[in-house]
């Protein structure tokens, strides 16, 4: 198993103007591997989307080094894209044109453009939507075609901000399981950061807990359940005990940092 | 009876807001024919009707139409001047924040003062030909123009700027997708004001040190006591002003078609 | 504190002052010493500064500036007392509204001004024709504004003021006047933009005082120094007012997050 992405004793400092600088990460090491679908945990404001951001290339680390494939990241790039939590789509642009986004920008002629974006917005399950604009769609909607958006320019890394929070419960599940399907069929590799303990535990391969400000890795724990996961084994005893143990290595962390007062 | 009641139901709105004005006109029309007009009054009342005989008149002795192109000459210029400027000053004011400092103070002080203040001085500079009017239409126009150009890529989306950025875009081209058409509402919503204004600074110019314009005609009619030719020309410039404002505001409501709400700018 | 932090903490008015500053010291500069100054068509700022002082300090723009601010008070009273009531009466009564809206939004929307000559022969020279004028480009604020706050009062607050018991006079006071109120005041502040046209314009076309009539026969007259002194002192004027009603919609709705409309 050889690493794909290499993040080396990260750190990060936000210096503000009113503000004492705050250190969001601090020695932040992880590695992970070529198809793996690895999730971040971690307290609020612990750096987790942060570090996505550093991966993405569009945040700089102080010090530390960050390698994909074995080349430091300077910037953005298409081997990455990113899923984001509030979605970022061009209200002004339709289903298609905002997910041709990647594709334009890349420099593919129109045609392509057209054929690659019908062929995603059919792998979200969008088909029919694609003149649509985005106040016409709803959240789960927005957020296949930030999905599609993402897959269209087939990065190797798909990095997801807390891509479903801001969905409803049903509907989340409902993306979960499609995200996994997808996930399965196209062998990405994932970088997932997420509040919810057991959305981590139901899509990963590993998770990692993150301490409270400044973030570094607290323990990485291994999900060890068979592949295809469905929705029943949610429900199982050996699910909740993985549950229980991302539990136990976080809560101390969220004590520390509801303690501070913040 | 019941299809009558629905029917009305149905176009109260109209019903109602046309009958008002309709009302109001017909009101206006008879009342020399229900009323005796004292004769000191009488010198500055007109009816309707003799409103649209003047008017009439005007354009069949081929009166109105050089005012008119003058005047038209005059807006058209200043406006286009405006967008000229206002546009790209507001486009980099709400990038740099630089020269953002820099030209605050100018365009608070400007903005809030009234613009024809500087009518005296134009006529100075420009004489009573068409550049004092131009000039003071372009004063007019450009503030609204560059301030909500400035206000819509100020009001641009983070979130919108770092996805484009994450796909690669450099500063041109997060400028042309993202910027760019975040701005479009709220400059359209600019031209809005700024056809007011314009028009405004058409018509104030045009009262004085000018001779020619639909602003001038209204001058010296009302000096002449020609109380109908007056209204003509007020009727005219309300045209213009209603059309051209009905014409943005089309346009505003196309580019609805992306936006669930206008743009609340005004 | 070092000076580079006293920049940073103070950039954009130390910015702002300097390019103001810069600009008046080109201006004198390149008529002192570049290009002759040739008084009947321009002037310089230490000229204007003298004017001012003569006009200003020894009063005789004082005179102009009440006589302006008289017709410019009764104008915008009766805008006030007018637009309000019918702003609010449209926004009560559907039927209302369907009536006066497109009448008002007509006049709203036309060069009322193009009625000024008219008004002066009807009105005579003087203080009655200013303040019609002023009223008549004065009140569609009042009445838009009026109108749009009570209308986008939240019906959820009327529901709940009606749950705890509320009556109909609870409601006035409790929530429509105060959501209404921060509509008057932004009106208010567009209101003085066209009052002040008004005044201008009707002591442009005929007056014997004034700051309008002031100006335009500093210009007649070719005194330059003294029309910019007047020019910078209805600045002023309106600089204070504006800011002052700016002030006004924080202090009565600091609630609000203030939607720049300026």
């Amino acid at each position: 198993m050889t690493a794909l992405i290499k993040a080396d004793n990260i750190r990060l400092t936000f210096k503000s103007k009113d503000r004492d600088p705050v250190t969001a990460l601090n020695d932040f090491t992880i590695e992970v591997a070529k198809g793996e679908f690895v999730s971040i945990v971690g307290p609020s404001g612990c750096g987790k989307s942060t570090f996505l951001n550093i991966v993405l290339g569009l945040v700089k680390p102080d010090t530390g080094e960050i390698r994909l494939n074995g080349t430091p990241i300077k910037g953005p790039g298409q081997e990455r894209a990113m899923v984001f939590q509030e979605f970022g789509l061009l209200p002004w642009r339709t289903v298609t044109a905002n997910v041709e986004l990647g594709l334009e920008l890349k420099g593919i002629a129109a045609a392509q453009r057209a054929d690659r974006a019908t062929e995603l917005i059919k792998l979200v399950g969008l088909a029919g939507f694609e003149r649509h604009y985005p106040h016409e769609l709803s959240g789960g909607m927005k957020q296949r075609v930030g999905l599609a958006r993402a897959l269209a320019t087939e990065p190797e890394v798909l990095l997801m901000d807390e891509p479903f929070a801001a969905l409803d419960a049903q509907t989340r599940d409902l993306m979960q399981a499609e995200l996994l399907q997808i996930w399965e069929r196209t062998q990405k590799t994932v970088l997932f950061v997420t509040h919810s303990i057991e959305e981590a535990a139901y899509l990963s391969d590993r998770v990692i807990v993150m301490t409270a400000r400044p973030g570094r890795t607290k323990s990485i724990l291994t999900v060890n359940l068979p592949r295809p996961r469905d929705y029943e084994m949610r429900l199982s005893a050996e699910f909740n005990d993985i549950k229980a143990n991302i539990w136990n290595t976080l809560k101390d962390e969220l004590i520390a940092r509801s303690g501070n007062g913040t | 009876m019941n299809r009558l009641a629905s029917f009305y139901i149905e176009k109260e709105h109209y019903i109602l807001g046309g009958g008002f004005i309709l009302l109001l006109i017909v009101l206006w029309e008879s009342m020399p024919h229900v009323l005796t007009i004292p004769r000191g009054l009488s010198l500055f009342f007109t009816t309707p009707s003799r409103v649209i005989d003047a008017c009439y008149q005007l354009i069949v002795e081929n009166q109105i139409q050089d005012h008119f192109y003058v005047s038209s000459i005059e807006f058209l210029a200043g406006l286009g001047l405006a967008v000229a400027v206002g546009l790209p000053v507001g486009l980099i004011t709400g990038r740099s924040r630089i020269l953002d400092a820099m030209i605050d103070p100018f365009i608070t002080v400007f903005n809030a003062t009234p613009r024809l203040i500087f009518l005296p001085l134009f006529i100075l500079w420009f004489g009573i030909g068409i550049w004092s009017k131009i000039m003071i239409v372009f004063v007019g126009a450009v503030f609204p123009l560059l301030i909500n150009t400035y206000e819509g890529v100020k009001n641009v989306d983070r979130v919108l700027v770092n996805v484009v950025r994450a796909f690669g875009a450099n500063e041109w081209q997060t400028m042309k997708i993202v910027v760019l058409p975040n701005s479009v509402p709220y400059i359209v919503a600019g031209l809005r004001l700024a056809i007011g204004r314009a028009i405004l600074g058409v018509v104030v110019g045009e009262f004085f040190g000018a001779s020619k314009g639909l602003g001038f005609m209204i001058a010296t009619a009302a000096t002449n006591y020609k109380v109908d030719v007056v209204f003509v020309g007020v009727a005219i410039f309300m045209g213009l002003s209603l059309v051209l404002t009905m014409a943005v505001k089309k346009i505003e409501s196309n580019l609805a078609r992306w936006r669930p709400e206008e743009a609340k700018t005004f | 504190m070092g000076l580079k932090a006293i920049y940073q903490e103070y950039q954009r008015p130390i910015l702002g002052s300097a390019s103001v500053l810069g600009l008046i010291l080109i201006w004198e500069l390149v008529l002192t010493f570049l290009i002759p100054l040739n008084p009947f068509f321009f002037t310089k700022p230490s000229l204007i500064a003298v004017a001012f002082k003569e006009q200003v300090i020894y009063g005789a723009l004082w005179g102009d500036l009440a006589v302006s601010s008289r017709a410019f008070l009764w104008g915008f009273s009766f805008a006030v007392l007018l637009g309000i009531p019918l702003g609010a009466f449209m926004g009560w009564r559907r039927r209302a509204e369907y009536t006066l809206d497109p009448f008002f939004t007509a006049l709203y929307a036309s060069p009322l001004v193009a009625l000024a000559p008219l008004i002066i022969v009807v009105f005579g020279v003087g203080l009655l024709a200013k303040s019609v004028l002023v009223f008549a480009l004065s009140i569609f604020p009042f009445i838009f504004n009026t109108f749009a706050g009570v209308r986008s009062t939240d019906r959820l607050l009327i529901n709940v003021v009606r749950s705890f018991g509320g009556g109909e006079k609870d409601l006035y006071f409790k929530v429509i006047f105060p959501s209404t109120l921060p509509y008057i005041v932004a009106g208010a502040r567009i209101a003085l933009g066209r009052g002040l046209v008004g005044i201008i314009v009707g002591e442009f076309y005929a007056a014997s005082e004034g700051i309008g009539f002031a100006i335009s026969r500093f210009g007649d007259t070719y005194r330059l120094p003294e029309m910019f002194a007047g020019i910078l002192v209805l600045m002023i004027a309106a600089v204070v007012l504006t800011e002052g009603m700016r002030k006004l919609e924080t202090v009565l709705a600091p609630w609000r997050t203030t939607q720049e409309t300026r």
